[in-house]
């Protein structure tokens, strides 16, 4: 389910998530401290699209109280399946790492706003920070099911940070690993060499990102200096994954309106047009200058 | 079985409510749930105009609880008469508006514009928001202020007035009088409990705005004795509200002498909720072999006081099982 972001435009509800009770039915140890946790909801399994979540919890007891939200990693249709790229960072990601198969856990999806899919013949160059590469992973899947090309920047601050980087290449896809030690890939920020591709690109790209919010702006930074088209995919604590506690906002420029709005990152996101996204530390008057520039555009 | 009951008028097909502020506008759960199976719906507070609400974060999560300041973000009562309404007239359940104001005007204003307004079954006016700086706890915080709140916006609708009470005040009994003497039709106890959380890396409040209002299982018991002492103090119906998850939650509330309960922070944690607690109390019921809901209305027996059911032209008139 997820909501048009058109400034003032009708609300377009789509793909009604189902609330399902699921089981766990396979489990993988990554690293030290990630798994790849796949649970039995054939709705998702189905519909789900790349940039798309999950609520999810394990059991039912009241401790920790909410679900968790978690970007789809794959899908599979035909065994009904939805593999979710789990970290154990919180009581309630711990709690689902300790999941034994067969084990149930509680999940509430497809949920939010996907990635727009790059047009024909236009390169997709995909840019992950260490865990943000869930929805990347899914969005590459699919480019490579329809004949497209991307190119995947999967940056971390340690060759430890870049778990799935053996799992996410294939045909037409490069994938370009830096990391900020320098223990694997290039040494330094995930956009250096972003950048450095983006000044020998001839054809047209559209940049899509998920990683921590600095990446990302420097992304934002990037596409707009460019005047490229970019998505990002936004991480906040949600509590209900469906719009209505209000409690995932993030601050989104609404050139219609005059002045920034608060979106939920749940029904309106988790995928934003970076353009649009004020980020933390930014201020009103920087937003009214970039709706100003693209409403000159 | 009967699971009907009626508050103030308004028959509600089965006495849970989703609470105000948990489940958007009704709406948000259109195609995820089957809204026919609840006894109403209360919807996100409303005030004259949009409103952008508090800064983030806004929720925090604590043991057992959930922490939030979202500072009642809506669009305003027009935009939900002009784009709910019509949207929810085709669910069977009742639909009561959460009616908030800066001042006594603004509650009346929106109370009016509910009153002409088709689908609306009854106001429950927010005096106790705690994550606003003006309006809501400064009205819930002083009976004199929840007395001219009341009045004022009971003299401009018909439809039932039910003030929201807050728990952040010495003597709840004070407050639900004050509302009953002032008009009001119902009472629904309780909001959120005023709480800090702080991040001590940072050293700051986790939330945006500062404090912010706890709900969920933590603050049950609070709930449950609050929604007791005010039912005992009036004639009119109470409404618990307050950390409900499951059915025999529900039931503490009822025993205690409440009408009907509403069902908050649960939704979040399981949009399914409504469904299952409706059948523990099916259960419930069939196993003390009643078979009328309000029959376990005010039966508590509390050491030293009678049932609440017994005592002539109190909030517990359920007839006693």
């Amino acid at each position: 389910m997820y909501k048009s972001t058109d400034p003032g435009g009708a609300v377009i509800i789509a793909r009604m998530p189902v609330n399902r009770v699921v089981p766990l039915v396979a489990r993988e140890v990554l690293g030290e401290a990630y798994l790849l946790l796949t649970f039995r909801h054939p709705e998702t399994a189905r519909e789900a699209r790349p940039g798309q979540f999950v609520m999810i919890k394990a059991g039912i007891s009241a401790e920790p109280p909410l679900r968790r939200p978690f970007s789809i990693l794959s899908t599979d249709a035909a065994r009904e399946t939805v593999t979710l790229f789990v970290k154990a960072v919180g009581p309630g990601s711990r709690r689902l790492c300790a999941m034994a198969e067969g084990e149930e856990a509680q999940c509430l999806g497809p949920l939010g706003r996907p990635f727009t899919p790059p047009p024909a013949g236009v390169e997709a160059l995909l840019v992950a920070g260490g865990y943000g590469v869930a929805p990347l992973r899914f969005l590459l899947d699919e480019l490579r099911g329809t004949g497209g090309r991307g190119t995947l920047f999967y940056g971390g601050r340690t060759g430890a940070d870049l778990v799935l980087l053996d799992r996410v290449g294939g045909p037409g896809v490069t994938v370009v690993p830096a990391t900020e030690d320098g223990s694997l890939g290039e040494r330094g920020r995930v956009t250096v060499p972003l950048e450095a591709h983006l000044d020998a690109a001839r054809g047209s790209v559209r940049l899509y990102a998920c990683g921590p919010d600095p990446m990302m702006h420097a992304v934002a930074r990037i596409a707009s200096a460019r005047s490229l088209e970019a998505e990002v995919s936004l991480d906040a604590w949600m509590g209900c994954g469906v719009g209505t506690c209000l409690g995932c906002v993030v601050r989104v420029q609404a050139p219609a309106e005059g002045r920034w709005k608060y979106r939920c990152a749940c029904t309106d996101g988790p995928v934003f047009d970076s353009a649009r996204v004020l980020w933390p530390g930014e201020d009103e008057s920087r937003a009214r200058r970039a709706s100003a520039q693209e409403a000159r555009r | 079985m009967n699971l009907a009951v009626e508050i103030a008028g308004i028959r509600l097909k089965n006495p849970l409510l989703a609470a105000s502020g948990t489940f958007g506008y009704g709406v948000e759960y259109e195609g995820i749930l089957d809204l026919s199976i609840l006894g109403g719906i209360v919807s996100k507070g409303l005030y004259m105009e949009p409103r952008d609400g508090a800064p983030t974060p806004r929720i925090v999560e604590t043991p057992s609880g959930l922490l939030n300041a979202i500072g009642l973000q809506g669009v305003g009562i027009h935009a939900f008469v002009r784009d709910v309404l019509p949207r929810m007239a085709k669910h069977d359940t009742a639909l009561l508006v959460n009616v908030c104001g800066d001042t006594v005007e603004e509650y009346a204003e929106v109370a009016r514009v509910c009153d002409g307004a088709p689908g609306i079954a009854g106001l429950e006016v927010n005096i106790s928001c705690p994550n606003v700086k003006k309006g809501g706890l400064a009205f819930g915080g002083d009976p004199r202020m929840t007395r001219e709140v009341v009045a004022a916006v009971r003299r401009v609708t018909r439809l039932p007035v039910i003030p929201k009470l807050s728990p952040n005040v010495g003597d709840i009994a004070v407050f639900a009088r004050a509302a009953e003497e002032a008009g009001a039709d119902a009472l629904s106890c309780i909001n959120t409990l005023l709480g800090l959380a702080v991040d001590v890396e940072a050293r700051r409040p986790k939330l945006g705005f500062g404090t912010g209002g706890l709900s969920g299982p933590a603050i049950r018991p609070i709930a449950v004795r609050m929604a007791w002492q005010a039912a005992r103090a009036v004639k009119i119906p109470v409404i618990g509200i307050g950390g409900i998850a499951c059915a025999s939650d529900a039931l503490e509330f009822l025993i205690a002498g409440c009408r009907a309960v509403q069902i908050g922070t649960a939704n979040f944690v399981d949009p399914g909720v409504h469904e299952r607690v409706l059948a523990g109390l099916r259960d419930y019921l069939e196993r003390h072999g009643l078979d009328d809901v309000n029959s376990v209305v005010g039966t508590l027996e509390y050491p030293g006081l009678p049932r609440p059911c017994d005592v002539p032209g109190t909030g517990g008139e359920g007839g006693c099982a």
